[in-house]
């Protein structure tokens, strides 16, 4: 029964946030222009600029389409997450809050209706990959979908753990743009991991990123030089890390001391 | 067994800035299918409490006996708790779902509820197209869908119109006897604490009063003496034109409010830029005569 009261608020939430962020449509062009417009400026105008992917011969175009969608799921789980600020601002938080309902259905409802609308926008930009002459299959989108689950999940997660503490949106943004650009930047969306500097490429092993990408590009059919289970191992344990950071931040606060 | 019950509740934050503060201080509350108000000035520790009772801050020390888990209790706050980007319908639905209601029940409640509260034609319209006494009124049903047993009210008619309060007021009075829900309101409105069982007036975190509103009035005499003096020192002399008289009072300000005073009293009074006013003590008098009373007891004794 406790199991069914938890899921039937889960599930009403979950709709809810789809609900808001269809009537937001700027928020979901956001998500998805941004994105395309840096491929686009990354193919059109510096692909011969780049010199270990010119050198390789290796498209620059499709190379960097993973990322791309990963960008795209990035901002995405930015957007999911603030909007626990915009409820907190509201008082619709305060109305869950003191709601009979679970506290981990308030943490789960996020991550899931943000990790839908992020993985829709993504499935947009990896469609694009037929176009430019890399065939896949659906299998392997499924794959690539998954793995970009695994980083709207964790992301999303982190995200609602900072969004708790933290009260201003702007300080929201500052401080998930200072930890999460440089984190995707190093992370072989863009450069290959393998052809950097022996001091960055230590930091790529370390970041979680560059597991579920090197899961994303595996399933996708593309070398990543990484071992593919072991990129999935990290890709899930991360996303559960993201869960796990995310319900317990908003579970134990359910009921502060006085400060 | 009592919907409501606090024993000695101690409520201290404490801040790097500015130290500890007190909120509620030993505060104690018993009530069953009765509607309380909670009347007190800006920052006497009302919202705290409402939050104690709803289990979102614990007491540093004392006992919250009742309620003891959030089924069965609602919350309406000082604003809307609602998704402005969705309908009321959808804002409903959510309220329901967080108290497990099953699709069918919350239908069937958001139909009733809203033709109580008048707003079935505005179902499907999103909240931020809303005036604020029709949001108002949509959060009131948002409250009211869970059918709670315990409805705890954060000054819920500011900003509403004379219409909109009277249909507030109607709607939770009937809805309160249909649900037999025991409703503590917080408020600084002394007219709405006459729709009360009961009053608690609450004042640096304590409670000072706890009575029903005729009661409360009552205890001042049949009439009261309200000066309104100009200047500091026509209340001092005011004051002590009244102590002469043997009439308890209290100054606040440039008012003097004294209990028990007989109308012929008026033509008496020696200060003459003094606007003096007799009649049968209401709810605010009594709120200010208490209140102050409490504030300063010292002060209390010296005047009369």
């Amino acid at each position: 029964m406790i199991q069914l009261f938890g899921t039937r608020a889960t599930n009403a939430l979950i709709k809810r946030e789809l609900i808001r962020q269809t009537r937001q449509p700027s928020r979901i062009i956001a998500s998805i222009a941004t994105p395309l417009l840096i491929w686009l400026f990354l193919v059109g105008g510096f692909s011969n600029s780049i010199g270990a992917v010119a050198e390789s011969n290796a498209n620059i175009g499709p190379y960097t389409i993973p990322g791309m969608a990963s960008l795209t799921v990035m901002f995405a789980s930015i957007f999911a997450s603030i909007s626990l600020i915009q409820d907190r601002h509201d008082g619709v938080l305060r109305a869950a809050l003191v709601s009979p309902a679970p506290r981990w259905s308030i943490a789960i409802s996020k991550i899931a209706a943000g990790s839908i609308l992020a993985l829709l926008q993504a499935l947009i930009v990896l469609l694009t990959l037929p176009f430019l002459g890399i065939s896949v299959t659906p299998m392997g989108i499924l794959g690539a979908i998954a793995a970009l689950a695994c980083i709207s999940v964790a992301l999303i997660g982190l995200g609602l753990a900072l969004a708790w503490i933290v009260d201003s949106t702007q300080g929201f943004h500052g401080v998930m743009n200072a930890i999460l650009m440089p984190m995707w930047l190093v992370s072989g969306a863009i450069f290959p991991v393998e052809n950097a500097a022996g001091w960055l490429k230590a930091i790529a092993l370390i970041n979680p990123l560059t597991w579920t990408h090197s899961a994303m590009r595996s399933s996708l059919g593309m070398d990543t030089g990484l071992d593919p289970t072991l990129a999935w191992i990290i890709s899930i344990a991360f996303a559960l890390f993201g869960i796990a950071l995310a319900t317990f931040a908003i579970a134990r606060s359910s009921q502060r001391k006085p400060n | 067994m009592n919907a409501i019950e606090l024993n000695h509740i101690t409520v201290v934050y404490q801040s790097k800035k500015t130290g500890e503060r007190t909120a509620l201080n030993n505060f104690s509350l018993a009530a069953n299918n009765q509607l309380i108000a909670l009347l007190g000035p800006n920052g006497s520790g009302k919202s705290t409490l409402l939050n104690v009772l709803a289990q979102t801050i614990a007491p540093t020390t004392g006992t919250l006996v009742a309620p003891t888990s959030r089924t069965g209790l609602s919350i309406v706050f000082q604003t809307p708790a609602l998704d402005e980007l969705l309908t009321v319908r959808e804002n409903l639905k959510v309220s329901g779902a967080l108290h497990n209601l099953t699709r069918d029940e919350i239908k069937t409640r958001t139909d009733s509820i809203a033709q109580e509260l008048h707003i079935t034609d505005r179902l499907d319209d999103q909240v931020r197209h809303l005036s604020g006494g029709l949001a108002r009124r949509a959060d009131l049903a948002r409250a009211l869908i869970a059918h709670p047993t315990v409805l705890l009210l954060d000054e819920p008619t500011t900003g509403l119109d004379i219409d909109a309060r009277r249909i507030f007021w109607q709607t939770l009075h009937r809805t309160r006897k249909q649900l037999a829900m025991t409703v503590l309101i917080a408020t600084h409105i002394t007219d709405e604490a006459e729709h009360a069982d009961r009053v608690v007036m609450i004042r640096d975190g304590q409670s000072i009063k706890d009575e029903s509103p005729t009661d409360l009035k009552a205890s001042l005499g049949r009439r009261i003496i309200r000066i309104n003096t100009a200047n500091d020192a026509d209340t001092t002399a005011a004051s002590a034109w009244l102590t002469e008289q043997a009439i308890e009072h209290i100054t606040c300000d440039h008012l003097i409010i004294g209990r028990d005073a007989d109308p012929a009293l008026a033509a008496n009074c020696p200060v003459e830029s003094a606007a003096i006013t007799i009649a049968p003590p209401t709810l605010e008098d009594a709120y200010t005569y208490y209140a102050q009373a409490s504030f300063s007891a010292e002060t209390l004794g010296a005047n009369s």
